[in-house]
């Protein structure tokens, strides 16, 4: 499968990640707004105790937490790619995927409470990860793993 | 090798697919007194009409189809022959297994109460039937009384408001959600229900059904002789897995059934996995049991380590989300950080440098760590911040593939 890997050492922490991947899911409709809270980046840059940036972007993990906490089959490994496939419309709001992920990277969606912000790898852009491409810093790459 | 699986909820159906990820030739049966596959998580939802029966599915359509499982559905098992290691059903037949796995859930346990056994229009909420009897009778019913304020006490009046209904809810404990949350965290969900129509009565307990001439219930006496009429009362004080059935089998039972750390059961070749085994109640330990159970039997000794399980949840009544983690009642020696704001109330208990318990209601954004942090007793010594800051981030660390690790 494709995964996102990350070199902390060269996240500068601009953030330009979070903003493309606010625009790659820009609800129908609703226009550009750094604002908006209908606008949500599935990433987010951390700082650590030694104020090193720590990207954080959903591993679409081999065994994923999310998955093995969902009870309404919103959550799903798609067995071609391999990603976590968040499904909005089956979801019942249960927020245990958000408690699941041991890294902490779901969150409910910010305008409604009751939908989660999931990477979807892009997949209504060609699978082909948005933020990836706009990091200025190359600190992220797709790699076959 | 043939797997027989009895029980088609989050344990069962969690096996079923884990043994077919590993074995694509071995043969599985799944046997479920259940008509269907649906998440009990989500019934008030099919009580308030929100949901159909299909959209309570947590498996695609084609699921048995697709991964070659053979389901017999509404058939339910009435014994276990584990010398001639075949289940008998109640229906007349026999299934024969070379490994079977007993995932038969819970069942609401009722409270000993004056007048309660055999009175009409009394329900607990577990079961499809149960769903669809308390729709049913909703529609007419004036006066609907719920008997404890769990989680599933509220989920069954959140469903029921969201048909009109007013119900008053009857509680022992001091505060509604007691297990799960502080008296200050259940008090915005108490105000937001109070507000949608709901009544409470706390610290308060039924000591006595009334019925009418034709056995159906009438109104309920609290313990302090005030009466309330009631034409529909649904039962949420607790659960008790469901082993009734198997003390015919001569396998080991205590509360649930005695598995040991790969979940085997007493008799050979036969397994447990989900509330049945009463090590937990929640839909994650299932699924997570039934994966460990089905590896097992696999023949790949996997042993399962989550025995004693913090208390966790989540929920969201009316937008406002909330995780409770832990022990969130400090005792003596426990340090206590709290923060609040208009929306949010954030609590967590710590121990000698490790969080035990935490509340965070109104925002729960990224904060899945806190169960991490809690459930390996993670120490956050070392980290020079202020707890609210702690996370992943200081324990940060990427395996070669690309998956996160912690690091501490
Ligand atoms: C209203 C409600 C809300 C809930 N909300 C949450 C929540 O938000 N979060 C959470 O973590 N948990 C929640 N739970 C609990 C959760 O649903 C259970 O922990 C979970 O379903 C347990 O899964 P299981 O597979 O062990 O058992 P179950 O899902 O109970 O499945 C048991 C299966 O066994 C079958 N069966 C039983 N006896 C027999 C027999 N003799 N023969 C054949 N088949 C049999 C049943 O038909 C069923 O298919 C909720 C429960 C309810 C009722």
């Amino acid at each position: 499968m494709k995964r996102i890997m990350i070199e902390t050492e060269k996240c500068k922490g601009c953030k330009n990640c979070a903003i493309a991947c606010m625009k790659a899911h820009m609800p129908d409709g609703v226009p550009f707004s750094l604002t908006d809270t209908r606008l949500e980046a599935r990433n987010v840059i951390l700082l650590d105790k030694d104020k090193q940036y720590r990207p954080l972007f959903c591993r679409h993990c081999d065994n994923p937490s999310c998955i093995k906490s969902c009870m309404s089959g919103a959550m799903t490994k798609d067995s071609a790619t391999g990603h976590v496939y968040y499904d909005p419309k089956q979801c019942a709001g249960c927020f245990m995927c958000v408690m699941s992920c041991p890294f902490g990277v779901l969150k409910p969606d910010r305008a409604t409470k009751t939908t989660v912000i999931k990477c979807d790898f892009c997949k209504d852009h060609g699978s082909e990860p948005s933020c990836v491409k706009q990091c200025i810093n190359q600190a992220i790459h797709v790699e076959e793993v | 090798m043939k797997h027989v699986i009895i029980g088609a909820g989050a344990a069962g159906i969690t096996a079923a697919k884990t043994i077919r990820e590993r074995h694509i030739n071995d043969e599985i049966v799944i046997i479920s007194t259940d008509e269907a596959v649906y998440s009990r998580c989500m019934l008030h939802h099919y009580i308030s009409g929100q949901r159909s029966l299909q959209a309570l599915s947590f498996v695609t359509d084609d699921f048995f189809k697709d991964n070659n499982i053979k389901w017999l559905s509404n058939v339910t098992v009435a014994h276990i022959d584990t010398k001639g290691r075949q289940v008998v059903l109640e229906c007349g037949g026999y299934e024969s297994y070379d490994r079977l796995l007993i995932a038969t859930g819970a069942q609401s346990a009722f409270p000993d109460i004056k007048g309660l056994s055999g009175t009409l229009g009394v329900f607990g909420l577990r079961d499809l039937p149960d769903a669809r009897a308390i729709a049913e009778k909703a529609v007419k019913a004036e006066h609907v009384v719920i008997l404890g304020a769990g989680l599933v006490g509220m989920d069954a009046a959140y469903g029921l408001l969201a048909l009109g209904k007013k119900p008053v809810v009857v509680e022992m404990a001091k505060n509604i959600l007691s297990v799960n949350l502080d008296s200050m965290a259940a008090a915005a969900y108490q105000e937001q229900f109070e507000q949608a129509g709901a009544s409470f009565k706390l610290e308060a307990k039924i000591c006595e059904v009334l019925s009418d001439a034709r056995g159906a219930i009438s109104s309920v006496e609290l313990s302090d002789g005030e009466q309330l009429p009631c034409d529909l009362l649904i039962i949420a004080t607790s659960i008790r897995p469901n082993v009734k059935w198997l003390e015919s089998s001569g396998i080991s039972l205590e509360r649930g059934v005695v598995v040991d750390k790969y979940l085997t059961t007493s008799a050979e070749g036969v397994y447990a996995a989900g509330d049945v085994t009463g090590i937990s109640g929640t839909w994650p330990d299932a699924m997570s049991q039934g994966e460990t159970a089905a590896m097992n039997m696999c023949g790949c000794a996997v042993a399962y380590s989550d025995f004693i399980p913090p208390m966790k949840c989540t929920m969201s009544f009316f937008g406002i989300p909330t995780l409770s983690v832990g022990r969130f009642i400090a005792s003596d020696g426990d340090e206590v950080t709290l923060r609040m704001s208009k929306d949010r109330y954030e609590k967590v208990v710590m121990r000698d440098d490790i969080p035990v318990g935490v509340i965070l209601q109104g925002d729960i954004s990224r904060s899945g760590y806190w169960q991490y942090l809690i459930k390996n007793q993670v120490s956050t010594a070392g980290i020079q911040k202020p707890i609210w800051k702690v996370s992943f981030a200081d324990a940060y660390s990427i395996e070669s593939n690309g998956e996160y690790k912690w690091v501490l």
